[in-house]
């Protein structure tokens, strides 16, 4: 029967192929191969990454190092999904927010048996404690921020306004000054949507009026007084026209973009924020200064963690590269520098680069009152809550108390 | 047919079947498995669960804000599709001096990918330098810029009638095949009994289309209604999940919140939804194909 030759055969052929699959595997295996995903910073990451790589295979010529370069927006998904179909990489960058049930789930590796006290001295300890659970380290910090005002100074000058705001009551004295001088401008940027940090443009308010995202009794403090003088703060803020309008749509990149055309007088943001300015607004006068306060200081720290996974065949190796390469003087630097991340190595903070750069000590004054966001399991689902609760109040559609109340509510619910 | 024929008839669509059946039947196993247990956010199933799943679907009123507008969202992009695209396809049909073009005009949409459409649309959307707030300002028709995607109110009807924009080549594309299989002589007939173009639309192309509409309306509902790229690029569901649909809120739950199990009892959900739209789909197009073996 010619059909079941024909059958025969493309059976055949795809064994073939198969074959085929496990001979080209075979042959990678002659070296040992570890695959890492960093997350894409800017256009120079991979080039980086490229970089660490190629001074480590000199070193090890018996070892490849694969870069995979993969957007922020998609990470967690590659990541989950990898994971769940056996196919996770040796190394990848990760949110700090996510390593909870990163760790939770066994998926990646305690760094404990590899790390030394040295190595682990070499961090500025602040910045070491997000990725540290029970005690044991679980991700390097790989890329820190902390948050602060930036302001522009023409605008400030014009509106008559000497000194950048220092408390929330002044930046709205600002605001106003700064709105009344035309159509074009507004006074303070205010993000409201967005994958990104949406709640967390809400956290600056609410630590600096002095509220928490959880009580000590571990419950959610979304609802506390002063998370209801911190949204009351924003809400005012909105009501009063001295924020750009559409904040239910605006994410980062549309207030900082406002920013950069020079539209707006005050935004809250971080440090590379001073790169993409100087590239792509270089005549703006900008100054930074402390996000304002309520009743007390306070700045959103966030750092980015590198982990090994759990199910890596090559650990040992992973950590050579991490340890040699990647967290080498040279390329902590260089990564620093062009990412326009806060240093997390004493050595490179101590860099002239760094150390004389009066516009990051805005950054790093504010360093003893950063507040990190919490270490809970569903994170991610909590933060989305509060972002609905604070939409839903920006629009006008729900009080302020009853609807934060809801919301805690149900973030109580989640932490169950 | 004899019994060797029917053997051999067995035989030659086994292979495809059992392919069909793995490629349908594993995926489908996989959700109903995830369904009814508790799974951690990495796809791991834990303990069976039973319909708890579908328990907290049902608890949740994102859920049903969702399944409405997935109706609201559906009903809007398809029924104005098809409103559009009949007379759009009727004009293309004529022969007119630079058809060809216009045809190529109207097929565009479908070339650019979805989501590259969406991003230009969110763009072109934006509040603050938005191409369409200045158009509009420099015609005098509005005096200050509007916020089109900061409520819902204006976001998700826009976002419809984007729906609807990319929604016309492909069903432009079966009314013109439709109508091009129209006999020519009745309506000569018709024409010669005095019906006018209306009469002649009402009571001869309607009726004569009609599997075409069918179809179209069929086979749309069943893409629009799992169609992710625009809501997501423009809104991501925002303000306060006001613009989120079923497919959105799932991406939502199962890779954002890691809650997998709730993720497939509402993609078990979507999925009863759309078999029953798929089942009229099959039916429609056996009768199609029986009446054209009648003929």
């Amino acid at each position: 029967m010619p059909r079941k030759a024909a059958l025969l055969c493309s059976c055949a052929t795809m064994g073939a192929i198969a074959l085929g699959a496990v001979a080209l595997a075979g042959s990678a295996q002659a070296q040992t191969e570890i695959r890492v995903i960093a997350s894409h910073y800017s256009d120079q990451t991979a080039t980086i990454f490229e970089g660490m790589a190629a001074d480590f295979e000199a070193a090890h010529p018996d070892i490849d190092i694969v870069i995979e370069d993969v957007p922020w927006g998609s990470l967690q998904q590659r990541l989950v999904t990898d994971v769940a179909g056996g196919t996770a990489p040796d190394i990848s960058i990760i949110g700090t927010r996510w390593l909870v049930d990163f760790v939770e789930n066994d998926v990646v590796a305690s760094m404990d048996d590899y790390i030394t006290p040295e190595f682990k001295d070499r961090f500025i300890e602040v910045f070491m404690d997000p990725s540290t659970i029970d005690g044991e380290v679980y991700g390097l910090p790989v890329a820190a921020s902390a948050r602060a005002m930036y302001y522009n100074e023409d605008l400030l000058e014009q509106a008559g306004i000497a000194e950048p705001p220092a408390t929330w009551d002044e930046l709205k004295a600002a605001a106003e000054k700064i709105d009344a001088l035309g159509d074009d401008y507004y006074g303070f940027g205010l993000q409201g949507a967005g994958e990104t940090e949406a709640d967390a443009y809400w956290y600056y308010s609410l630590w600096t009026h002095g509220g928490e995202i959880f009580t000590e009794d571990g419950e959610s403090g979304i609802a506390s007084p002063e998370a209801v003088a911190a949204t009351q703060t924003y809400k005012d803020l909105i009501d009063s026209g001295l924020t750009q309008p559409g904040v239910t749509s605006a994410d980062r990149e549309d207030i900082e973009a406002l920013f950069k055309q020079g539209r707006v007088g005050m935004i809250l943001s971080g440090p590379w924020m001073r790169g993409q300015l100087a590239e792509e607004a270089p005549d703006l006068n900008y100054g930074i200064a402390g996000i304002p306060e309520g009743t007390q200081k306070a700045t959103y720290g966030v750092t980015d963690s590198i982990v090994i996974f759990a199910d890596s065949e090559v650990k040992d190796e992973a950590w050579m590269f991490l340890e040699e390469a990647a967290f080498s003087d040279k390329w902590r630097t260089e990564f620093t520098l062009k990412e326009g991340f806060l240093p997390v190595f004493k050595s490179v903070a101590a860099d002239p680069h760094f150390a004389d750069d009066p516009q990051l000590k805005a950054f790093t004054d504010l360093l003893p009152y950063a507040q990190f966001a919490p270490l809970v399991p569903n994170w991610q689902e909590m933060a989305d809550t509060t972002k609905s609760a604070l939409q839903t109040i920006y629009l006008g559609e729900g009080e302020v108390e009853p609807t934060l109340a809801a919301a805690a509510d149900k973030i109580n619910g989640i932490l169950k | 047919m004899n019994g060797t024929q029917f053997r051999l008839a067995w035989a030659m669509i086994l292979p495809s079947l059992a392919l069909a059946i793995w490629i349908i039947g594993y995926p489908i196993y996989d959700v109903v498995m995830a369904a009814t247990h508790e799974v951690n956010r990495f796809g791991k199933l834990r303990d069976f669960v039973g319909v708890a799943n579908f328990e907290t679907l049902i608890a949740d009123p994102i859920f049903w804000g969702s399944l409405r507008r997935t109706f609201v969202w559906t009903g809007g992009v398809v029924g104005g599709t098809l409103l559009l695209s009949l007379p759009i396809a009727i004009m293309l049909n004529d022969d007119f001096h630079g058809r060809g073009i216009l045809r190529v005009i109207i097929m565009l949409p479908w070339a650019v990918s979805l989501t590259m459409t969406s991003i230009v649309w969110r763009w072109t959307l934006n509040g603050q330098y938005g191409m369409l707030n200045e158009v509009l300002k420099d015609l005098g028709l509005i005096g200050q810029s509007i916020e089109w995607l900061a409520t819902a109110t204006l976001a998700f009807p826009i976002e419809i009638l984007i729906g609807i924009l990319v929604s016309i080549p492909f069903t432009t594309t079966v009314f013109l095949g439709g109508l091009s299989s129209l006999p020519g002589d009745i309506y000569e007939a018709a024409r010669i009994d005095g019906a006018g173009p209306w009469q002649r639309f009402i009571n001869l192309t309607l009726p004569l289309m009609r599997p075409f509409i069918n179809i179209a309306l069929v086979l749309n509902i069943i893409h629009v209604f799992n169609s992710f790229p625009i809501i997501w690029v423009l809104t991501q569901g925002d303000p306060a999940n006001s613009t989120d649909i079923l497919v959105t809120y799932l991406y939502k739950l199962a890779f954002r919140y890691g809650r997998i199990g709730d993720a497939s009892a509402m993609s078990l959900v979507m999925f009863a939804v759309l078999l029953v739209f798929t089942i009229i789909y099959a039916r429609m197009a056996m009768r199609e194909s029986k009446e054209a073996a009648a003929q």
